[in-house]
């Protein structure tokens, strides 16, 4: 079976500072992998090579099964993401937003995808409000539309939940649920232990660039995904 | 090819879309041209100095510095919220990135252009009665050469410390075929001199602008990429 997402020794190197240290891992379709660690662990540069926005010092990604090389333009479609950052034009419209980026992935049909991914992620009704007056809360589930415009089958999470409030928070973990459809795969970086291991199928935590632990989520509760995440971290030199 | 141009207008679009939106860099430079021309028209003796002598030189050295002002922000937009990061992820051709970043600003500076010639024709009520065609011609290569330059190095600068108190150190010894071929041919239309005398500056300056904008699309993905 092809793998939906494989990373093999991925190495990245800044200077003499290596960020992300032989990093592999393989998921399969329907998989949601949860990367927690400390900051500077190297998780957003993981996800940044995992994307393709960023070369690999060493070691490979593959997409299902297709090399997912910085150069290469195709496998792109297959990849969605969302950020801290919303990745988005505050000046532009949401829909103005997801017409430009539509036509970056050569999509056709956005007088009716636009509404169907605005109407997944509940924001029919807005589609004509400029980003920059949008709550912060508004803006992720944008990028959220933003990041499956496309329909892609691996979608990487960068700290999707930074800066929201406990009502959006649910909100936006409710449209990730919508991501297990057992069609996607999932990676998602975050500090929070919680919402990553409620969503999780794999649960790796990275430290000083290296995955240091990786375990099932279905073995970890609550409790136990804490005493695991500190003694690991506590632990690594 | 056509799904390439579409790509190409999209970007552009997109930052036509937003200029014409806030009008940020279009009031900066318009601004900056009007003041310009105020600062000649107070600063020269025009017993000394014929305006129209001297034409060609005020409307390319106007070009420049505004050109300079506007461009160097070329890529802020993008530095807003991540959206490069979300460009970059997307499919398209780094180099089809690059030439809608061209065109938006080539178009932007198009316009201050217009807005200069009327401008300084109007402080220094200075005549034409060359080729338009060549004239025509003469600006929109010069125009096209140095916003293939501004663009590319407005991408390296971007995200330096230095930003864009860099570009013109960068940029000013790369600039001097379109600023050399240009005030030449414009000054010999302003002189009302036949084309022929126009058509090898002309000829340099597109092949100018022509090599500057293909090597610059190519150079493009080693600026961008990390």
């Amino acid at each position: 079976m092809t793998c939906g997402l494989e990373a093999a020794g991925l190495v990245r190197d800044f200077g003499g500072v290596r960020a992300v240290d032989g990093v592999s891992f393989q998921l399969q379709p329907g998989e949601l992998l949860a990367v927690f660690g400390p900051n500077g662990a190297g998780k957003t540069t993981l996800l940044r090579m995992l994307a393709g926005v960023m070369r690999p010092t060493a070691g490979h990604v593959r997409v299902a099964g297709e090399a997912a090389d910085v150069a290469g333009r195709e496998w792109r479609h297959r990849v969605g993401i969302v950020s801290h950052q919303s990745l988005l034009y505050g000046q532009l419209t949401m829909a103005e937003n997801l017409f430009f980026y539509g036509r970056l992935f050569g999509l056709t049909d956005l007088k009716t995808r636009i509404p169907e991914r605005l109407a997944e992620v509940g924001l029919s009704d807005r589609a004509q409000t400029p980003v920059r007056d949008l709550s912060r809360g508004l803006k992720q589930r944008v990028a959220l539309a933003r990041a499956l415009l496309h329909d892609p089958e691996v979608v990487l999470l960068d700290e999707p939940y930074t800066g929201l409030d406990p009502h959006a928070s649910a909100v936006l973990r409710e449209q990730l649920t919508l991501l297990k459809d057992g069609r996607r795969t999932v990676v998602l970086v975050t500090h929070n232990l919680k919402q990553g291991l409620e969503l999780a199928d794999l649960v790796a935590i990275q430290v000083q660039g290296r995955f240091a632990s990786v375990a099932n989520a279905a073995d970890l509760d609550q409790a136990g995904v804490e005493a695991w995440y500190h003694a690991t971290v506590e632990a690594s030199p | 090819m056509r799904t390439y141009i579409g790509l190409v207008w999209a970007v552009a679009r997109k930052d036509l879309l937003v200029e014409f939106r806030t009008f940020e860099r279009l009031t900066s430079m318009g601004a900056f041209v009007v003041l310009i021309g105020v600062l000649f028209y107070f600063s020269m003796n025009t017993a000394v100095v014929r305006p129209q002598d001297i034409a060609a030189a005020l409307i390319w050295m106007t070009i420049i510095f505004v050109g300079m002002l506007g461009m160097g922000g070329t890529f802020r937009l993008e530095e807003q919220d991540g959206a490069l990061t979300g460009i970059l992820q997307s499919p398209i051709p780094l180099d089809a990135l690059y030439l809608g970043k061209v065109l938006s600003n080539f178009i932007l500076l198009s316009v201050m252009v217009a807005l200069i010639l009327v401008v300084f024709t109007a402080f220094f009520r200075l005549q034409f009665s060359g080729n338009p065609y060549a004239l025509f011609g003469v600006l929109a290569c010069g125009v096209l050469g140095f916003v293939s330059l501004t663009t590319l190095f407005s991408a390296m600068t971007a995200r330096s410390s230095m930003g864009e108190s860099l570009l013109p150190v960068l940029i000013f010894p790369l600039l001097f075929p379109v600023i050399r071929f240009g005030t030449t041919a414009t000054d010999r239309l302003f002189a009302a001199r036949p084309f022929e005398e126009v058509r090898g500056d002309l000829s340099l300056l597109a092949a100018f602008a022509i090599i500057f904008t293909f090597a610059c699309a190519w150079l493009f993905r080693f600026v961008i990429e990390e």
